[in-house]
């Protein structure tokens, strides 16, 4: 039987592949949005009552009130650029970065790389071929 | 997790500035100043910088590429470098300092791994902010890819410091328009300019002063051209071993506006 890490855990996974955030979608944010998610990335995850914290101790100018940063919070996590793992107080919010996608040169190119690599003895790159 | 140590990005537009050479030396002055600081290649395509703390692969062990693929956590990635400097007279200055390196494979099939299967950001970010609180930094250094792409991105909008490097050409100065545009969208705290390989012939006042008035950010240092520097061949750190040097001179400059910063 799944146990509660279990279920959250999928649910994080199926709500990271329905979108997330680029690193240059950031800077196109409007102010708020683009505070929270700076902050949300150094902390990693974070509670509703953290975040409370942390506004609080902003300089004023930067500070959102309550209802801004509910609204924020809400609108982010719509997007998918934030995940909000569990309801209530309780919730943790956790940013949700895009992953860059490998490049989409033909597999055969790749396949072919590896080969060569494969026969090389570990070492550095030497672009002496030496 | 809440990481109170501050974030350096290291960037410049074009490559060739001296960028690795600069974020190596930068930080072990930074530690010489008796702070915890980390140094972490996310030059996941063409690393380098572990060249200049006198490492090869058979020293390096686990890299960022073994953590973006759940192959080795943090911590065990983490190479203190006041432990392991060998031989070279500037890099023996670090023994009694704290500071470790985090670097990228340099092996073909890791750097054809991430090119192939691309690059989990959230892993990366994870990554970024854990080496400051697995080992207790106070200054994270990030040596970024030249040019602007989304790793690049990821560490300026992670940054408390953005430090961007240029020399004095055209090319650099419109390429640093880019980035400083991007810095201020991305609401970097804190903005600094570093300008290397300054011809001797010109004055570097006047250059400081055209710069900041052209980028509206402070310069921190103006670094000379010098042939010293190439002779050295990133076979040491260079700040350390020429202290008296004006490049090493006006790069404590820029080490001590970082320390200033709060």
């Amino acid at each position: 039987m799944a146990g509660v890490f279990d279920r959250l855990n999928k649910e994080i996974q199926d709500k990271k592949k329905e979108g997330g955030i680029t690193p240059l979608d950031l800077a196109g944010l409007p102010p708020a949005l683009r505070r929270i998610m700076r902050l949300m990335l150094r902390e990693l995850q974070a509670g509703y009552p953290r975040l409370c914290e942390i506004m609080d101790g902003m300089p004023e100018k930067d500070r959102l009130s309550r209802e801004e940063l509910q609204s924020t919070l809400t609108e982010l996590t719509e997007q998918y650029w934030l995940i909000r793992i569990g309801d209530g107080e309780k919730a943790i919010y956790k940013v949700n970065l895009r992953r860059r996608e490998g490049s989409t040169l033909m597999a055969g190119i790749w396949s072919a790389l590896d080969e060569k690599l494969k026969n090389k003895p570990e070492g550095n790159i030497n672009p002496e071929g030496s | 997790m809440s990481s109170t140590g501050k974030i350096v990005s290291i960037h410049s537009f074009r490559g060739g500035t001296g960028k690795s050479n600069t974020t190596a030396n930068l930080a072990a002055q930074v530690a010489l100043a008796g702070k915890r600081v980390g140094v972490v290649d996310t030059d996941i395509q063409s690393p380098g910088i572990h060249v200049l703390f006198g490492l090869d692969e058979s020293k390096m062990g686990k890299t960022m590429n073994d953590f973006l693929h759940d192959k080795a956590t943090i911590r065990e990635i983490g190479l203190p470098i006041h432990e392991l400097v060998g031989g070279a007279e500037g890099l023996s200055k670090l023994k009694n300092a704290h500071i470790w390196l985090f670097p990228s494979s340099i092996k073909g099939r890791d750097i054809s791994q991430i090119l192939k299967e691309g690059i989990d950001f959230n892993k990366l970010n994870e990554g970024l902010q854990t080496t400051i609180t697995e080992f207790d930094l106070d200054y994270l250094f990030i040596d970024t890819h030249p040019g602007l792409n989304e790793e690049t991105l990821l560490s300026i909008a992670t940054s408390d410091i953005l430090i961007i490097i240029l020399r004095p050409d055209n090319q650099d100065l419109q390429g640093t328009s880019v980035t400083v545009d991007i810095a201020r969208s991305l609401d970097v705290p804190n903005l600094l300019l570093m300008v290397n390989k300054a011809l001797p012939k010109y004055d570097p006042v006047e250059i400081k002063k055209g710069i900041e008035e052209q980028f509206g950010a402070p310069v921190a240092g103006v670094l000379p051209l010098s042939f010293d520097i190439a002779d050295n061949a990133s076979s040491d750190l260079f700040s350390l071993r020429y202290p008296d040097h004006p490049w090493s001179q006006e790069l404590r400059k820029v080490a001590r506006a970082v320390l200033s910063l709060e």
